[in-house]
C-alpha cells in the first residue's frame, strides 16, 4: 500500500532542526526519556506478544516459551479455528463455527461501513470546502458538534427507529430479507458514527487543493460536478484512501453496533470472540488467541501503512 | 478576436474594496500590461474578465456582448494563473487536451490540436509527462498551451513569469510576445515587474489600490508619470522626489528645492499660478541627472548635494547623495567615480513638477 | 452579494450525509429523550403514547436506595475522574518526553502508544482478561505467585475483599492505555508548533528541561491541555465496550465494574427496560451537548472555518 502523502512533516522546524543547542542534553534525554517511555508501555506489549505467541501453543501462555518451560508451539489452533471446532460442547462434539463466514460478515460490516462513509464525506466535504450555500457555516459548526457528541449515547433511540422499520421492511422485501436489512442497518448506522469527524477530515483535504485548479477547469467549461469527479477527486485520493482506512478499521473492530443490531445468527469476529469467551473452559483459549491473533492482523496492517497520516489526523481531533 | 472594455467596475470582498470603479480598454489584438504593487487589485481585475469573480458593480463588455453576468465557460478566455495551476494527476498531453474534452471535440482534432500547440511552445517532447516532473518555466509553457489550445478570444496571463529564473525570464518574455503577435490575440498580462511591463506592453496600465493610476503606451507612462505614484513605481532605481516651495518674484513663481532657486517652463509657471500653489514636489529620474562639479550655465535644475554612497553595477553606477537632508540618487558611467559636495543637474524638459496634496502631476492638473 | 447562493448543486453534494444525520442523530436526539418520558419496554413501541415523569420518579428514587445503582453511581465517579487525571496527565508527561526526544526514536514510540487505541476492543479486552483471569492460568496470578507474593490466585475484579479498589483500578489501567494517547498526539502536535527559537532561547538563558517544559512549553499549550480534558471527559462518561466485555467476561464485579452508560446499555438490551433506560441516557446526552459545545468553541473552529473563493 503505497501512500505516500503530502503531509506536513513534524513542526514547522521539521526534522531539520536535529542539531541546535539543543543537542547539548540529547544523548542523555534520549536514553532517560526513552527507557521510561518504553518501560511504561512494555507491559501492554508483553500481552500481545504473550497472546500472540499463545495462539501457536498448546496451553496459554503466562512468560514467553522459552526452551525447556514444557510448552509445545503447534499449529493445532488455527487448525481448530479454521474448522470451526472452537469448544467442547458436550463430550467430544464440538460446537462449529464457519470462522471463514464469520470472516467474510466482518468484513462486509468493515467494507459498507468504508463505503458509507467515504461516499457521503467526499461529497459532503468537498460541498463544504468549496460551495456557498446557506447554512454553510452553521451546518459545518453542527457536523463538528456531532463529532465530540457521543453518537453511543444514542443507541437506544437509533435501535426504536430500527424496530420500527422491521415492519414495512418485512411488508415490502419479506421475511427472508430481514437478516440482510440488519446487515444494512449496522453499517449505516455504524457509519453515521464516523461521519462527521470524516467530513471534517475530508473538508480539510479539499481545503488543501489550490482554487485556481478548480477555477482553471471551470473556465475550460467544465461543470461543478465534472471539476469534482474529474479534477478534484483524483487529487483529495491519498485523503480517501486515508478515510477509507479508518472506516474500514471502525467497521472492522465494532463491537456494539455489530452485537445490537446484528441478526444473533451473523456473527463477526467481535461477537465471536465474545461469545467464546464467556462461554468458554479457560483449556480452549489458545484457539480464541488465534482468532484474536486474526483479527489484529488488517489493524497492524494498516497500522503500519499509515503511520504519519495515522498520527496526523489523531492530532486533527479524533475522538479520544 | 476581441476588445475587453470594463466601465466602471468595482469589486468588493465584505470591508475590502479590492477593484474601484474600474474602467479600461483592453484593446482587441494588443498586448496591455495590469501593473501594480502586490494587492493592488491587478488578480481580481483579471478574475472578473475571466468571470470566476462577478463585480459588485460596472459592466464588463467583450466587443458588443455584455458578459457580466455570463459564466467563465461562456466567455472562451484562456487564463495561466500565477501558479499555473496545472492538474497534478493528469500527463502534461491529458491538461493540455482537458478544454478540448469538455468541449467534446473528436480525439482526432484533439490529438491534433494538442501537437500543434505543444510544437508552438516547444514542448513536445514533455507531453507524457506529469506536471510535477517539470521545470518552473516548463510548467508554465504548458499551462499556456492549456490556455492557447481552446483558440481563447482573450488570453489572461497572471504573473507567470514571477516564478521563473531571471534569465529563463528575459528569454520568455520575447517569446510570448511573438506568439501574441503571431497569433494577434487580445492579451491581458498581470505583472508587478515594471521592467517586463515595459518590455512587453503595447499599452501598459498602472494599478494601485484598486484604481486605474495611468494607462498609456510604456514610453509615455515612463516619461511622464501622471501623479507621484507612477513616477515612484516605475523606473529602477525610482524617479527622485524632493518637497519643495514656491517663492514668487515679480509675479514669476520660483521653485526653491534643497536649497537652490530654479525657474521653472512657462506652462508649469502658469499652472502653479492658476491653482494658487506655494509648495510643490520636484520629480526626476536617476537617469536623467548628472554630477557636475560646478553649477552649470543656464536654467536646468541644480542643487548642491553630498556623495554618500557608490554602488558600482557594472554598466553604470548607482550614486546616493544627500541634499539638504533628503537622499537623492543619480545614475553615472561606470568610469565616474564622484565623491564629496557636487552640483546634481536635471536638464529641464525631465524635470517633473506634482502638486503635492494629490500628488497629481502639473501637466494632468 | 452578488451572485445569491444557490441550493442546487451544494444539496446535491450533501445530500447523503444529511441523511444520515438526520436518520442517526438528529431524530435519534429527539426520539431518545421523548423514549424518557414513556414506559417503553421490550420494544413495544405501542407504548410510545403513554407520557409521563415514572422514569425520572424512578431514577431518581433509585440512585437514593438502590444499593447495585449507587455502586454504579459511585464507579462512575471515580472512574471517570481518576482516569481523566491520568489520561490528561500521562499524555501530557508522554508528549514532553517524546518532545524532548528525537524524531527517530519518538515517531515508532507514539505509533506503539496508540496500538492499544486501534486495536479492536474484542482484542484489548481479551489481553486484559487474560491478564487478569481469576485462575492459575491468569497472568497476573502466576506472576505474583512465581514472585512468591500470593499463595493463592486471586479474582482480581470479584474478590470482595478487594472490592471496589480493585475493579476500579482494573478500569482505570484497561481505560487508561486506550486514553492517554490521545492527550500525548494531541499536546505532541502542539508543542511541534511552538517556535524552536524560544526552546533554544531559553537553553541559552540555562534553563533546565524541567524548568523549560513549566516555563516556556505548558503555558503555551493551556488551551489545548483544556480542550483534551474536555473531550476525553466527554469519551470517559460514555465509554463502555471495553467495560461491557470485562463485565460480561467475569473479569469486573458487574455493579463495582459498571459505569454509569454501561448500566444504560444494560437496561436497554438486557433488562429489555427501555422507558426508563432512555431516561437515563438523557442524562448523557445533555452532558455530551454542553461539552460539546465547549470542546467546539476550544477548537477555535471558527478559525479554521475559510469562505469559500469565486462567485460560481
Ligand atoms: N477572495 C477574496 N476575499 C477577500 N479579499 C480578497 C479576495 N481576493 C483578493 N482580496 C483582496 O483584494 C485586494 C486585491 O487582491 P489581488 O489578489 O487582486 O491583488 P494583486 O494585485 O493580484 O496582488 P499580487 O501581486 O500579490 O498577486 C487585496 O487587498 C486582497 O487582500
Ligand atoms: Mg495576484
Amino acid at each position: 500500500m503505497a501512500l505516500r502523502l503530502r503531509l506536513r512533516r513534524g513542526g514547522p522546524a521539521g526534522e531539520a532542526a536535529g542539531a541546535d543547542v539543543e543537542t547539548l542534553e540529547r544523548r542523555r534525554l534520549n536514553l532517560v526519556l526513552g527507557l521510561a517511555v518504553g518501560l511504561g508501555l512494555a507491559p501492554v506489549l508483553y500481552l500481545y506478544l504473550l497472546l500472540v505467541l499463545s495462539s501457536f501453543s498448546n496451553t496459554m501462555l503466562t512468560s514467553l516459551p522459552l526452551p525447556g518451560s514444557g510448552v509445545e508451539l503447534t499449529l493445532r489452533n488455527w487448525e481448530m479455528l479454521f474448522r470451526g471446532q472452537v469448544a467442547p460442547a458436550a463430550g467430544k462434539i464440538y460446537t462449529t463455527r464457519d470462522i471463514v463466514l464469520i470472516i467474510l460478515n466482518t468484513l462486509v460490516v468493515a467494507l459498507g461501513v468504508t463505503a458509507v462513509v467515504v461516499a457521503a464525506s467526499v461529497m459532503a466535504g468537498y460541498a463544504f470546502s468549496r460551495l456557498r450555500f446557506r447554512w454553510r457555516r452553521g451546518l459545518m459548526e453542527f457536523i463538528i458538534l456531532l463529532h465530540a457528541f457521543p453518537g453511543v449515547a444514542l443507541i437506544i433511540a437509533v435501535y426504536a427507529v430500527y424496530v420500527w422499520s422491521l415492519g414495512p421492511v418485512r411488508e415490502l422485501l419479506g421475511r427472508d430479507s430481514l437478516a440482510a436489512y440488519s446487515v444494512f442497518y449496522t453499517v449505516l448506522a455504524r457509519a453515521s458514527l464516523e461521519i462527521p469527524m470524516s467530513i471534517w477530515l475530508m473538508k480539510g483535504f479539499f481545503d488543501r487543493i489550490p482554487w485556481e485548479v478548480e477555477w482553471s477547469a471551470l473556465i475550460d467549461g467544465a461543470s461543478r460536478f465534472t471539476v469534482w469527479r474529474r479534477i478534484l477527486l483524483p487529487q483529495v485520493k491519498p485523503g480517501i484512501a486515508a478515510l477509507a482506512i479508518f472506516a474500514f478499521l471502525a467497521g472492522w473492530e465494532d463491537l456494539i453496533y455489530v452485537r445490537v443490531f446484528l441478526y444473533p445468527q451473523v456473527k463477526t469476529l467481535a461477537t465471536f470472540i465474545e461469545e467464546s469467551v464467556a462461554g468458554l473452559e479457560t483449556a480452549y483459549l489458545p484457539v480464541v488467541a488465534a482468532a484474536g491473533t486474526l483479527y489484529l492482523i488488517p489493524t497492524i496492517v494498516f497500522f503500519i501503512a499509515t503511520q504519519r497520516l495515522l498520527l496526523e489526523a489523531m492530532s486533527g481531533g479524533v475522538k479520544g | 478576436m476581441v476588445e475587453v472594455r470594463l466601465e466602471g467596475v468595482s469589486k468588493r470582498f465584505g470591508r475590502v474594496v479590492a477593484v474601484d470603479n474600474v474602467s479600461i480598454v483592453f484593446e482587441d489584438g494588443r498586448f496591455t500590461v495590469l501593473l501594480g504593487p502586490s494587492g493592488s487589485g491587478k488578480s481580481t481585475i483579471l478574475y472578473l474578465v475571466a468571470g470566476v469573480y462577478k463585480p459588485s458593480s460596472g459592466r464588463i463588455f467583450f466587443g458588443d456582448r455584455d458578459v457580466t453576468n455570463l459564466p467563465p465557460k461562456e466567455r472562451n478566455v484562456g487564463l495561466v494563473f500565477q501558479n499555473y495551476a496545472l492538474y497534478p494527476h493528469m500527463t502534461v498531453y491529458e491538461n493540455i487536451a482537458f478544454p478540448l474534452r469538455l468541449r467534446g471535440e473528436d480525439e482526432a482534432a484533439i490529438d491534433r490540436k494538442v501537437h500543434e500547440v505543444a510544437r508552438l511552445l516547444h514542448i513536445e517532447e514533455l507531453l507524457d509527462r506529469r506536471p510535477g516532473q517539470l521545470s518552473g518555466g516548463q510548467q508554465q509553457r504548458v499551462a499556456l498551451a492549456r490556455a492557447l489550445v481552446k483558440e481563447p478570444d482573450v488570453l489572461l496571463l497572471d504573473e507567470p513569469l514571477s516564478n521563473l529564473d531571471a534569465l529563463l525570464r528575459l528569454t520568455i518574455r520575447g517569446e510570448l510576445k511573438k506568439l501574441q503577435q503571431k497569433l494577434g490575440i487580445t492579451a491581458i498580462h498581470v505583472t508587478h515587474d515594471q521592467a517586463e511591463a515595459m518590455s512587453m506592453a503595447d499599452k501598459i496600465v498602472v494599478i494601485d489600490r484598486g484604481r486605474v493610476q495611468q494607462e498609456g503606451p510604456p514610453l509615455e507612462v515612463y516619461e511622464r508619470p501622471r501623479n507621484l505614484f507612477v513616477a515612484t513605481f516605475i523606473g529602477s532605481p525610482p524617479a527622485n522626489t524632493l518637497p519643495a516651495t514656491v517663492e514668487h518674484r515679480d509675479g514669476y513663481p520660483l521653485i526653491r528645492v534643497a536649497g537652490s532657486l530654479y525657474r521653472p517652463g512657462e506652462r508649469h509657471a502658469a499652472k502653479i499660478r492658476e491653482a494658487g500653489l506655494d509648495r510643490v514636489v520636484v520629480a526626476f529620474r536617476p537617469e536623467h541627472a548628472r554630477l557636475a562639479e560646478h553649477p552649470p550655465e543656464g536654467e536646468d535644475l541644480a542643487f548642491e548635494a553630498e556623495v554618500y554612497l557608490v554602488e558600482p553595477l557594472g554598466r553604470e553606477n548607482i550614486v546616493t547623495l544627500e541634499a539638504a537632508g533628503m537622499p537623492v540618487k543619480v545614475v553615472t558611467p561606470p568610469e565616474e567615480r564622484p565623491s564629496g559636495r557636487l552640483y546634481v543637474v536635471v536638464p529641464r524638459e525631465r524635470v517633473l513638477l506634482f502638486e503635492p496634496e494629490t500628488g497629481l502631476s502639473l501637466d494632468h492638473l | 452579494m452578488p451572485g445569491r447562493p444557490r441550493p442546487g448543486p451544494a444539496f446535491f453534494f450533501l445530500l447523503p450525509a444529511l441523511a444520515l444525520i438526520l436518520v442517526f442523530y438528529v431524530v435519534p436526539l429527539i426520539l431518545s429523550v421523548y423514549i424518557g418520558f414513556t414506559p417503553l419496554r421490550d420494544w413495544n413501541l405501542q407504548r410510545l403514547g403513554e407520557l409521563s415523569l415514572d422514569n425520572y420518579r424512578r431514577l431518581y428514587h433509585l440512585v437514593l436506595h438502590d444499593p447495585d445503582l449507587r455502586k454504579v453511581v459511585q464507579t462512575t465517579i471515580v472512574f471517570t475522574s481518576v482516569t481523566l487525571a491520568v489520561n490528561v496527565l500521562g499524555g501530557l508527561v508522554l508528549a514532553l518526553a517524546m518532545f524532548f526526544m528525537d524524531e527517530w526514536l519518538s515517531l515508532p514510540y507514539r505509533l506503539l502508544w496508540l496500538l492499544p487505541r486501534m486495536t479492536p476492543v474484542a482484542v484489548y479486552s481479551l489481553l486484559w482478561y487474560y491478564f487478569f483471569l481469576p485462575g492459575r492460568e491468569g497472568i497476573l496470578n502466576s506472576w505474583l505467585m512465581s514472585l512468591g507474593l500470593i499463595d493463592e490466585p486471586r479474582a482480581w475484579g470479584k474478590d470482595p475483599e478487594l472490592l471496589p479498589y480493585s475493579a476500579w483500578a482494573i478500569l482505570v489501567l484497561v481505560n487508561g492505555f486506550v486514553g492517554v494517547s490521545f492527550g500525548m498526539i494531541v499536546f505532541y502536535s502542539a508543542l511541534k508548533s511552538i517556535p524552536r527559537e524560544q526552546v533554544i532561547a531559553a537553553r541559552i538563558d540555562g534553563a533546565s528541561t524541567l524548568q523549560l517544559a513549566r516555563h516556556v512549553l505548558i503555558p503555551q499549550i493551556r488551551w489545548h491541555i483544556v480542550y483534551v480534558t474536555v473531550w476525553q471527559l466527554l469519551s470517559l462518561l460514555t465509554t463502555f465496550a471495553h467495560i461491557f466485555l470485562l463485565v460480561e467476561w467475569g473479569t469486573l464485579d458487574r455493579a463495582w465494574g459498571s459505569n454509569w452508560a454501561l448500566y444504560v446499555f444494560n437496561t436497554a438490551f438486557l433488562t429489555q427496560d427501555q422507558g426508563f433506560a432512555a431516561a437515563a441516557a438523557t442524562v448523557l446526552v445533555a452532558v455530551g451537548v454542553v461539552l460539546g459545545l465547549l470542546a467546539l468553541r476550544l477548537m477555535r473552529f471558527r478559525e479554521m472555518m475559510v469562505e469559500p473563493k469565486g462567485e460560481l
